[in-house]
């Protein structure tokens, strides 16, 4: 594949290995009880750190699929906002369930 | 600067020069204003941890946009293109660890610096050695921004210039001892307040005057697809190539960055942890962490890097107006000058070097809180202890000396940058600084925080060896390093400038690791050398040895197979003679300061309980009764309202929310009265948070 070392090779690289400490993370900090998923606020956190994560591997692959030619660039500052909007939406209607 | 590059001098018109000058003054007037808050070293220093996140957030964009460079990212993007976003883009992965890990248990401990977590969980010897290394980081870290702030200023001065008849070149130092003056004398007198809001409003310019810059740049090329189709594929990957070239390459800079560089940033950079700190509890610190990471840091990406796209565009379009031999440090100029007309050229360029000088304004900062917290404060106390007579430093004399200590760390900065004015690009230098310096603190803190296991000997060791192992990897970079390359190429004169931090931070791991798995070894042959009669002295001799081991490595002895050989006996040696003069309760050092042990953190921050009951915000108004007991007094129906109990701890502010907790205290409530809707406060506490006659105050309970 044309450029495969210059772009799904690092996005593999930094997901594979970065998920994988970004999963223990989340996994330690479970079992240590610092990260409470019974705590209403702390599984809010919980969703927005997973939701963090689907953010940055999303953003960089339109990125590649634009720079390859693959999308439009425009595509990315659309597939931005509908993810911004989605997780607003959840953030929104969290609060609500906290009050 | 590239040996052959084009470089630059005497761009900008007058006008620039006008509004630079403006610019300048009205920051530094906006800073004095709010300097004038400043009162203790807890405000000098933290600002009261008094403010709300959105604050937070936007100072800290000015930190970060500053220290991670316009100018370096605009070289790496004119150079590689859209990849240079890497860095601001890879920064998540440790950020459960952060928010969950290292921020609560720095605010509930109550540490105010990292070195004080090092004497709380460990021992006072680990406290000076992670003092140590903290101060080397901080101080290299002010040196690499007094470069990259010369760097952006000399091409808008003359060669030279002509004072009483002589003249005087302007060099790269010249300019950067001017630089550190103003500098050092804004901070000197502003303290954290003053930058947290100085950063605030540049925060905002910052984004506005990049962002402006991209689309005056856009519009110069022509439009967005005209840009986009002018940049060759490479150039419009977010991501670089694996493992090429050695001076840019993915994987480098993943392991110098991604988890070096995001680690030493978010959990060892005392500047950005004392932003946090600021903020008025851990969910207000959680949140502005993640605004920040996930959507400031991609529009600062493009804030800070598009000069340099924008640069490669016009070199491929029409190499006369920028041509493709431009020294990559001086693109961000050369494509302001070019796309903007005087007056907004002056103001894009006031915006980069005021954000600059906030980043160094912050590193000094955090750097003199060190020095107060880690330094200035243990002398104090062990002088004190000797002469019981005398009192103990007051905050005005604690006050007084982080003055001075910020014009000295200044001057130490303006040093340190001789250490990195010959590498060709500030990225480099940056890169090679963060693989070198952090790994040991980043693996003493996180295995910390982590491990309850992890003892005085595993981090004692993991300093004193990992340095040790660090050394002849810098040394030896063929034997030690080249089995993590990854394929990188090594380039002889800066060899594996980045993935060294692969070897580093393995090799601090693996010593950590090491020593806390083999403790049960340890104690047994320490209950042997304890029952000698001459062990003191024995030991002590042992560690006279092992000192001078450590400086042979330091020197280098020239000789691979001794250099090892020495590194290893500081490995095997350090962990003995630390468990046998360090004396270590595991139960009582762990008790708050680990992962594991949050809710027993918050009780020991609250001194009881916390009350975890959902309670609401109220607004009240407050009179002043002299009390001289240091709580607040509301209501029976207003604590009912907030599910507080007395001895709770309660969060009083300004009700008006864009001044982001400026007007706050942090207080306990009392016992309650009859008088619905107020609060009643002493007047220490009515000046301490700055409340005003008139304005209502909102309250929350804190737990």
């Amino acid at each position: 594949m044309e450029y495969f070392s210059h772009s799904w090779l690092p996005f593999l690289y930094l997901y594979g290995l970065g998920g994988l400490f970004f999963t223990a993370g989340i996994i330690i900090t479970i079992k240590s009880g610092s990260l409470d998923l019974k705590n209403i606020s702390h599984w809010r956190w919980f969703w927005t750190l997973i939701f963090g994560l689907i953010w940055y591997m999303s953003l960089h692959a339109s990125l590649t699929l634009a720079a390859l030619n693959l999308i439009s660039s425009a595509f990315i500052l659309m597939g931005c906002v509908i993810i911004i909007s989605i997780f607003g939406a959840f953030q929104v209607i969290n609060r609500k369930r906290i009050k | 600067m590239e040996t052959g590059a084009t470089t630059f001098h005497n761009i900008g018109t007058t006008t620039d020069w006008v509004v630079m000058v403006i610019y300048f003054l009205a920051v530094m007037l906006f800073g004095a204003y709010f300097g004038r808050y400043t009162k203790t070293t807890s405000d000098f220093f933290f600002g009261g941890r008094r403010f709300s996140w959105w604050l937070i957030t936007m100072s800290i964009v000015a930190t970060g946009v500053g220290s991670h460079s316009f100018v370096k990212y605009s070289a790496k993007g004119f150079q590689h293109g859209i990849s240079s976003t890497m860095t601001y883009l890879n920064d998540w992965f440790f950020v459960p660890f952060f928010m969950f890990g290292w921020l609560p248990i720095l605010v509930y401990s109550r540490v105010r610096s990292i070195p004080e977590y090092f004497e709380k969980r460990f021992s006072p010897s680990a406290r000076f050695l992670a003092t140590i290394l903290l101060l080397l980081y901080m101080i290299g870290y002010i040196g690499i921004g007094f470069l990259t702030l010369g760097k952006a200023v000399i091409p808008m001065l003359p060669k030279s210039f002509v004072l009483f008849g002589m003249t005087f070149p302007v060099t790269l130092m010249g300019a950067i001892i001017v630089i550190a003056i103003i500098t050092g004398i804004y901070i000197t007198f502003g303290g954290q307040t003053a930058v947290i809001f100085t950063d605030l409003l540049q925060g905002f310019i910052l984004l506005f005057a990049g962002f402006a810059l991209f689309f005056i740049g856009i519009s110069f090329l022509g439009g967005f697809d005209s840009f986009w189709n002018l940049l060759p594929t490479e150039w419009r990957l977010p991501l670089a190539d694996f493992n090429k070239p050695p001076d840019f390459n993915f994987v480098g800079i993943f392991w110098q960055d991604a988890i070096a560089g995001s680690i030493g940033f978010l959990f060892m950079n005392q500047g950005l942890v004392m932003r946090f700190l600021a903020c008025k509890n851990v969910n207000e610190g959680r949140k502005a962490a993640a605004v920040n990471i996930l959507f400031i840091l991609p529009l600062s990406a493009i804030v800070v890097g598009n000069a340099g796209w924008i640069g490669k565009a016009i070199s491929i379009a029409d190499p006369s107006v920028v041509s493709p031999d431009t020294s990559p440090d001086q693109i961000f100029v050369v494509v302001a000058n070019i796309v903007a007309s005087p007056g907004i050229f002056g103001f894009i360029m006031a915006a980069l070097t005021a954000a600059l000088m906030s980043t160094v304004d912050t590193l000094i900062n955090a750097t003199a809180a060190i020095f107060i917290n880690d330094v200035y404060r243990p002398i104090n106390r062990y002088i004190h202890s000797k002469d019981r007579g005398s009192n103990v430093v007051s905050d005005k004399d604690e006050l007084i000396a982080a003055r001075w200590a910020s014009v000295a760390i200044t001057a130490l900065g303006v040093i340190a940058v001789l250490a990195f004015k010959n590498f060709p690009t500030v990225y480099e230098a940056h890169g090679y600084f963060h693989s070198t310096l952090t790994p040991p603190l980043v693996v003493a803190i996180f295995l910390g925080v982590f491990w309850k296991r992890f003892s005085p000997a595993g981090v004692i060791t993991t300093f004193v060896g990992g340095v040790a192992l660090m050394l002849i990897g810098a040394r030896y970079p063929e034997f030690f390093i080249a089995p993590f390359d990854h394929g990188i190429e090594m380039n002889p004169s800066r060899p594996y400038s980045y993935i060294r931090a692969l070897y580093n931070t393995l090799a601090c791991i693996g010593i950590g690791v090491l020593v806390t798995l083999t403790s049960d070894f340890q104690n047994r042959l320490l209950v042997i050398i304890r029952q000698r009669v001459s062990s003191k002295a024995e030991m002590k001799i042992v560690s006279i040895i092992i000192g001078t081991f450590l400086a042979m490595v330091i020197m280098g002895s020239g000789s691979l197979s001794i250099d090892t050989t020495l590194s290893v006996l500081i490995v095997l040696i350090v962990p003995i003679i630390t468990g046998y003069f360090v004396e270590y309760d595991e139960k009582k050092a762990t008790k708050g300061l680990i992962a594991s042990s949050i809710f027993e953190a918050k009780i020991m921050f609250k001194g009881s309980t916390p009350n975890n009951k959902s309670g609401e915000k109220i607004e009240v108004n407050f009179k002043i009764k002299d009390k001289s007991s240091s709580k607040v007094y509301f209501s029976k129906n207003d604590m009912k309202r907030m599910s507080a109990d007395p001895g709770d701890l309660v969060y009083v502010c300004d009700k008006r929310k864009w001044l982001g907790g400026l007007k706050s205290i942090h207080s306990v409530y009392g016992k309650p009265h009859n008088d619905s809707g107020v609060v009643y406060i002493n007047q220490s506490q009515s000046e301490t948070g700055l409340f005003s006659d008139g304005y209502t105050l909102i309250a929350e309970k804190e737990m």
